[in-house]
């Protein structure tokens, strides 16, 4: 068998997960300090900044052009989550109610026992 | 055998015929992996019991003749699908629970629509929660539960358990769950109160976007994704390593965006204030002592793990106030202790093992 020292591909393999960890490494105690954080949260605070006034500047575009804006969309949905939530409501009680009726539910497969027992220590598993 | 270089000569030719093969069969297969969707995940037969904007609970179908008494909802991480727990056949958790006679619920997350910004920890852990145990209980016909909680959907489960201490969960396993934040050295650090205005942030996006979640999750190993990608190239030939990487990759990209106000409170109460560990937690205005949990609690931890460092984990145990208690290290890293090869053969028996004798 060809010794893994001298085999080149396994060399490479190697060589790559040692980049990764020393890379990783490297990187990670740059990002622990706080100048990382700052300039990090700089960055992704201008980001988003950038990203409220675009979005109100396309509503204000959206409104001029008659289109309904976002909130108007969003309140749109919650309208549609609150009548989901009620149907949601609805088929629940409807399932307790022919729960309580005894009869099972449409295209329920029957559950089986719940009369498992774990397997004694050293036991044949069931 | 050449002694001095430990090369075997006469076996360069066999070597240099494989490697042509293999760099044949990466040309090959290369094509088929851009022209090829990646193997269907989460198939598990399931019913969707109920669903609320973000919140999806579904039922597993029985896959045994015979099932425990006592069943078990997964609490899935509110930043991750909770397909990674239901990969394929064989390499499923949820299949492997079924097949040893559990009856399973699963609480996983969609996206948070744009008006579920204002979603806040309580709606989390004093509704969803205990919505999906009251669901779960109704189904079932059984007042105990236990709680499987992964990641941060083990947070949110302590956070229940120590509020709602004499409901119904009966016995309770976190998978690899942080309790003090200050450890997870790199999340804290981009998070630095004096320079991360999460305000500002929730304010200007409403929720935030995955892209943000998993960029800081990909930021701990910088490295690691051109490196997996290098290891993708030179194994394109292996179909078992392009179907795992291809279901590990899908996953790990498929991140969820986090209702704002729900980040919002993650940053300031855990982040920053490190109240959980601190004993000082409230969520709704109830307070959420660990030492309040009573009930069997397992918590495994991996040796390995980049996201959830062990000292961000280790004294969850501690903490506690249940006398029936352990916590089990196994080899792996945040994902391959819970999903995988290894997990089947290390996580999912003591679990197994750990929680049958607790589900009678």
């Amino acid at each position: 068998m060809t010794d893994k020292m001298n085999d080149p591909v396994a060399l490479w393999q190697r060589m790559i997960g040692e980049m990764e960890k020393g890379f990783n490494s490297l990187a990670t105690k740059a990002m622990e300090t706080p100048e990382f954080s700052q300039a990090m949260n700089r960055a992704g605070g201008a980001a988003a900044g950038a990203q409220k006034q675009f979005g109100d500047l396309m509503e204000k575009y959206l409104l001029s052009m008659n289109l309904p804006s976002r909130e108007q969309m969003t309140g749109i949905a919650e309208r549609l989550q609150s009548i989901e939530g009620q149907l949601g409501e609805i088929k629940s009680m409807l399932s307790q109610m022919s729960a309580a009726s005894g009869g099972s539910q449409i295209g329920a497969a029957p559950r089986p026992p719940r009369t498992k027992r774990p397997p004694s220590e050293g036991g044949e598993r069931k | 055998m050449n002694a001095p270089t430990g090369l075997d000569f006469a076996e360069i030719p066999e070597r240099i015929q494989s490697e042509v093969q293999r760099a044949i069969m990466r040309s090959i297969k290369g094509v088929e992996y851009f022209s090829t969707s990646g193997p269907t995940l989460g198939s598990t037969p399931k019913d969707v019991l109920h669903s609320r904007g973000t919140m999806s609970l579904y039922h597993y179908r029985p896959m045994s003749d015979e099932i425990y008494r006592v069943p078990v909802l997964i609490v899935m991480a509110t930043t991750n699908r909770g397909y990674i727990l239901d990969l394929v056949p064989g390499q499923s958790f949820v299949e492997f629970l079924l097949k040893r006679g559990y009856d399973v619920y699963m609480l996983d997350w969609t996206a948070p629509r744009p008006e579920e910004k204002s979603l806040r920890m309580e709606d989390y852990v004093l509704d969803f929660i205990p919505d999906c145990v009251r669901r779960v209980q109704q189904d079932s016909g059984e007042q105990d539960v236990s709680v499987i909680g992964y990641c941060f959907g083990g947070v949110l489960s302590l956070l229940y358990g120590s509020i709602v201490n004499d409901g119904p969960m009966k016995n309770l396993i976190c998978f690899t769950t942080p309790i003090d934040f200050r450890e997870m050295k790199l999340f804290s650090n981009f998070s630095d109160r004096r320079y991360f205005d999460v305000d500002r942030l929730v304010d200007s996006v409403g929720n935030v976007p995955p892209e943000m979640i998993l960029s800081s999750f990909e930021m701990l190993r910088p490295a690691s994704r051109t490196v997996s990608q290098i290891q993708l190239w030179e194994n394109i030939w292996n179909d078992e390593f392009v179907k795992s990487y291809r279901m590990f990759d899908r996953w790990a990209t498929d991140t969820l965006p986090l209702a704002g106000e729900y980040f919002r409170a993650i940053t300031k109460d855990l982040m920053w204030d490190n109240k959980l560990f601190n004993d000082t937690m409230s969520v709704g205005g109830r307070a959420a002592k660990l030492e309040n949990i009573k009930v069997p609690i397992l918590h495994a931890v991996a040796e390995h793990d980049h996201i959830v460092p062990y000292d961000a984990a280790k004294y969850l145990i501690a903490k506690i106030g249940s006398e029936d208690k352990e916590e089990v290290m196994l080899k792996g890293g945040h994902v391959s202790l819970v999903a995988g090869a290894n997990a089947v053969k290390r996580l999912w028996p003591k679990l197994d093992s750990w929680l049958g004798k607790r589900s009678t």
